[in-house]
């Protein structure tokens, strides 16, 4: 392991390492359940995300608490736990996209291509999860990080498309136009933070060599 | 690693009746390098016009695109995939019928469509995921 290797591997590292694939698998979770509740316009599902969010609070807090007991060399703490805020980010985002969604009526016009970025938000979740794990094995990470800004691409080309057919639809109401485009926007910003998170995976890489 | 995964859904049409001008038009405000050309009768009646049509067509051999029709230029029929392929059989289809774009069907509708630039990311998508992602 590329981490055993750098560091004296004990107890708290081998902790916080696991707790941070928990991490990272459990939003891999949220955005599935989000991506399902979209399709199925399942309210109690999408209520699920915000629970999931709070685990994923309890988790973070773990981690930060363990490195800041002692868990890897002082130098690399303050990246880990950024890397590990900005996974949190990402729950916050999704449940406020979740929120965003409960309190409006999505119009069918532009349901297909919400599933469609949920569906790649989730994919692009997993491509964090292999990046971390290869990591940790101190394998290359060029590929895995093209293929989540290749995702990425892919999210904001759908995001241009829908803007352009938001606008094709009347508002009658303020707040159902002002809370749409929230929504949009909160769904579509997703791949951009977890794109950070993988850039910051890169600097943890280049900075444990 | 399926079609449908990666295809683009948003597809731009056009009446076969409008000129190729209006063609250009679309293409260079949506930032698109084809569209689907509508045919009056069957359903399944598509065709084709892409950035390439235009230029060597009609503005290398010096034709005026608002004197022409699309159906002129476009071509017919388009070559048509199902959504559950994988990227590599599309690959195949792509190189054999020498075409840089195929249309994604489900049933008799016209889903999506996947150019060669898709084509080329779900390859590298499929390598970092590895055998991992079910």
């Amino acid at each position: 392991m590329f981490l055993e290797k750098l560091f004296s591997k004990g107890k708290k590292e081998n902790e916080v390492i696991g707790d941070i694939t928990k991490h990272i698998k459990l939003l891999c979770t949220a955005c599935g359940f989000f991506k399902t509740a979209l399709e199925t316009d399942n309210p109690n599902l999408m209520r699920k995300v915000m629970d999931i969010e709070r685990v994923g609070d309890a988790i973070r807090r773990d981690i930060i608490s363990r490195i800041y007991e002692g868990a890897f060399l002082p130098y690399l703490r303050p990246d880990l736990c950024k890397f590990v805020e900005i996974v949190d980010s990402i729950f916050d985002l999704l449940e406020d996209t979740g929120y965003k969604y409960l309190d409006l009526k999505l119009p069918e016009q532009l349901r297909g291509e919400c599933i469609q970025v949920a569906f790649l938000n989730r994919r692009i979740c997993e491509m964090l999860l292999i990046t971390f794990e290869s990591m940790l094995k101190g394998e290359d990470l060029r590929e895995k990080i093209l293929a989540i800004r290749i995702y990425e691409k892919k999210i904001d080309d759908i995001k241009f498309d829908l803007i352009r057919d938001a606008r094709k639809i009347e508002i009658t109401n303020f707040w159902e136009g002002e809370i749409l485009s929230q929504f949009l926007s909160c769904l579509t910003s997703i791949s951009d933070v977890i794109e950070d998170a993988s850039d910051h995976l890169q600097v943890i890489h280049v900075s444990m060599k | 690693m399926k079609v449908k995964e990666f295809m683009t859904t948003n597809i731009e049409s056009i009446d076969h009746k409008r000129s190729v001008y209006h063609a250009v038009e679309r293409m260079v405000n949506r930032r698109i390098r084809s569209l689907l050309v509508r045919f009056p009768g069957n359903e399944r009646e598509y065709g084709v016009i892409t950035a390439r049509d235009v230029v060597f067509k009609v503005l290398a051999k010096g034709i005026d695109p608002k004197k022409i029709d699309v159906s002129k230029i476009a071509s017919k029929p388009i070559v048509s995939i199902d959504q559950n392929m994988d990227f590599k059989e599309v690959a195949k289809i792509m190189d054999e019928s020498d075409i840089a774009r195929a249309f994604v069907y489900d049933q008799d509708r016209i889903i999506g469509l996947v150019a060669l630039m898709d084509v080329m990311s779900a390859s590298i998508i499929a390598r970092a995921r590895g055998e991992y992602v079910s």
